[in-house]
């Protein structure tokens, strides 16, 4: 069928084998691709009595009907797999190259299983599995091991963990084309523990496309949208994600100090202006992606991608750091050791924490840029102070008796954005299947920006109406796969409209958006089959129960509890947070429990 | 007076980050500001009232309504479109 390319690749890291076949088309329909397909197969795969760092534990790769056709931002894949992190479900995507080149292999699924006896690399050559050994690549960062496996955008890509996967960092990310992440929830972990160094793609496939007239027509319709957006043609490509640092600060909504204030005095000097003005050299782009908010900056250091808004912030103000090339500098150091931003940044602000009021003997002090190159580099090599740091701020914030600490939510660090000021961000990060994450929905561009129209961030009643339908409108674009900028040129209709003519069923937005809440409701099955209850629908106490003293969100704390029971409601859930029968039935998901 | 500050390309059309201006309400702060200044018009106004995405807060707040009273002491801030996110 056309879009897809109906091939699943199966690898046993266990024996060194694999084997092909055909993907189940009626799952295809229903779940499109991406993280769709991904929560789907890893419902049958992963149970709740699989350790995410053990052999049973799997990844797939994933990539969607869009995939790999030229449509504006096709680039994007997705990884699905237990999160060793948080012990959710996981799925986390990027963009960059890889994703169109992994299409081009011929499958539309790659499930990796078992446990290599010795470090592992695997070659995918036109469909053809070659198993390499990896024991002298073992140890290698991230960017000299992408160089010596013969990246070239776009003919062969490289995929592949650093120092920080190989030490089984909960927090380790997966890397592509050099610098593009997957990083929350530690899937590089889940790839470490299989001793599984890097996948390489080289092919030649093409997926057919149902109606080349009307997707041609489509992708130019796409083009002129996304040219006369204010936001896509200009703002992201010219000021770059970081230029919400100031915006945040300004509206008291930025989180600072591990969460203790929501305005950083330093914000100015770690804005985007800042960036763009003294590092920035130029923008870059993923493959079919004519908005190009990539954007590469230089110190006297370190020349490479970003840093986003949020890597700034994690280092930047959550660590109440105001020195911008020390944060660029960190920022390429993740990278390069393959860790999560957010994550380590937010974990640092957490032992600075713990560290200032007695609870935990380190040096680690708000402010001390100087610390973070080399407690980064120690929670790499799980080494020192490192061998605390390395799995995550909850279990750190645990183990000195103080997990009300972790700023965290289902023990997935928050980023930047501070619920105090935004009530219905503080619903999102509580609900995420993920963990807190602005990822899987973003309710910036409602209670800020004024995308697509301004609501009262304050607000908390009729908020959960918003929330659920930003949370299944990003499983759509997930499992589609497209990066979600481009949402902000091009309505969700658009995207209906190309999966019909690439596929050639025919989806209505409506259907488009049922199938990203089929996901959604599939994900929370999961988390309630791996034990996660009501209670973890939660924000840190200090969110729910310390207001900031000054500033625009002064007096105000998250108030989460009457948005939940709304937003269960709404969901056509019970008080439980548990789907009712007659939900699961009308997304054809009764069959699953 | 009310303060004004300018972010992102607004600053380089201003020639400033920040600025001083004469005015009793939301609107007429932003009239005094654009004044002769046909770039900064251009980056905030479309048919005489904020472009869609601009964002005007009046200390640290979103404003909507140009006839929003202001004080001496008022900050108000101006964002030209914008966009947020980061990678995953
Ligand atoms: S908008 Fe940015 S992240 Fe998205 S596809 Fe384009 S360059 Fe990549």
């Amino acid at each position: 069928m056309a879009g897809w390319l109906e091939k699943v690749l199966e690898i046993d890291l266990s024996t060194h084998t694999y084997k092909i076949y055909p993907l189940d088309m009626e799952m295809a329909r229903l779940f499109i691709g991406g993280r769709g397909i991904g929560a789907r197969l890893l419902w049958d795969m992963v149970g709740p009595n699989v350790d995410p760092l053990s052999p049973e534990n799997v990844l797939i790769f994933t990539n969607g009907p869009l995939t790999g056709t030229g449509y504006q931002t096709s680039n994007r894949f997705s990884v699905t797999t237990k999160s060793p992190l948080t012990g959710t479900v996981l799925d986390a995507n990027s963009g960059g190259f890889w994703g169109m080149q992994f299409k081009k292999t011929g499958y539309d699924a790659m499930i990796v299983r078992g446990k290599s006896e010795k470090p592992v690399w695997i070659e995918i050559k036109n469909g053809a599995v070659t198993f390499h050994d990896a024991s002298e690549l073992w140890g290698m960062r991230v960017f000299a091991l992408t160089k010596k496996l013969g990246q070239d955008n776009n003919k062969r890509n490289v995929l592949c963990i650093g120092p920080a996967g190989e030490n089984l960092s909960r927090v380790a990310a997966i890397m592509n084309d050099r610098e593009r992440a997957m990083a929350r929830g530690g899937p590089g972990a889940v790839m470490g523990s299989k001793n599984l160094k890097a996948i390489v793609v080289e092919g030649r496939e093409r997926p057919v496309i149902e109606d080349p007239e009307r997707f041609k027509f489509l992708l130019y319709e796409t083009r002129k949208l996304l040219a006369a957006s204010p936001l896509t043609s200009q703002a992201l490509p010219e000021f770059g994600t970081v230029v919400l640092m100031n915006i945040m600060n300004n509206i008291g909504a930025l989180a600072t100090r591990n969460h203790q204030q929501t305005q950083f005095e330093g914000a100015e000097a770690i804005s985007g202006e800042e960036l763009t003005e003294k590092y920035l050299v130029k923008n870059a782009a993923c493959w079919a992606c004519p908005i190009g908010c990539t954007r590469i900056s230089k110190t006297e250091k370190v020349e490479g991608e970003g840093p986003e808004f949020e890597s700034t912030w994690a280092f930047g103000a959550q660590c109440g750091i105001d020195d911008l090339p020390a944060i660029i500098e960190a920022n390429a150091l993740c990278n390069d050791l393959g860790l999560d931003t957010i994550s380590v940044g937010s974990t640092i602000a957490c032992a600075m924490e713990l560290s200032e009021k007695g609870y935990m003997d380190s040096d680690l002090r708000f402010g001390l840029a100087d610390m973070l190159a080399p407690t980064i580099e120690a929670i790499a090599s799980r080494k020192d102070i490192g061998a605390e740091l390395a799995d995550g701020s909850l279990r750190l914030a645990t183990k000195y008796g103080h997990p009300e600490l972790s700023m965290t939510a289902k023990g997935l660090e928050m980023p930047a954005y501070d619920p105090r000021g935004l009530q219905g961000q503080g619903l999102l990060y509580a609900t995420s299947n993920r963990g807190g994450c602005h990822m899987r929905g973003n309710m910036i561009g409602l209670e800020v920006l004024g995308l697509p129209k301004l609501i009262d961030r304050f607000q908390v009643q009729g908020k959960s109406a918003f929330v659920i339908l930003n949370q299944n409108s990003n499983a759509a674009i997930d499992s589609l796969v497209v990066c979600k900028f481009t949402n902000m040129g091009v309505a969700d209709e658009y995207f209906a409209r190309v999966l019909s003519a690439v596929t050639g069923i025919q989806y209505a937005t409506t259907e488009l958006i049922k199938a990203g809440e089929r996901v959604w409701n599939l994900e929370r099955l999961y988390n309630n089959r791996e034990g996660f209850t009501t209670k973890d629908d939660t924000l840190p106490p200090r969110l729910l129960n310390e207001a900031p003293v000054d500033g625009p969100s002064q007096g105000w704390v998250s108030k989460l509890d009457p948005m939940l029971k709304e937003y269960y409601r709404t969901r056509g859930w019970d008080e439980n947070g548990v789907p009712t029968k007659q939900k699961l039935t009308e997304l054809g998901l009764a069959d699953l429990v | 007076m009310p303060v004004i500050k300018l972010f992102a390309n607004l600053r380089k059309f201003a020639g400033a980050k920040e600025l001083s201006v004469m005015g009793s309400t939301v609107g007429g702060v932003l009239g005094a500001l654009v004044g002769q200044n046909l770039q900064l018009r251009a980056a905030i106004l479309v048919d005489g009232i904020p472009g869609p995405h601009v964002i005007i807060t009046l200390n640290g707040h979103n404003i909507v309504d140009l006839n929003t009273a202001i004080d001496e002491q008022d900050v108000i801030a101006i964002f030209p479109p914008i966009a947020g996110g980061q990678g995953e």
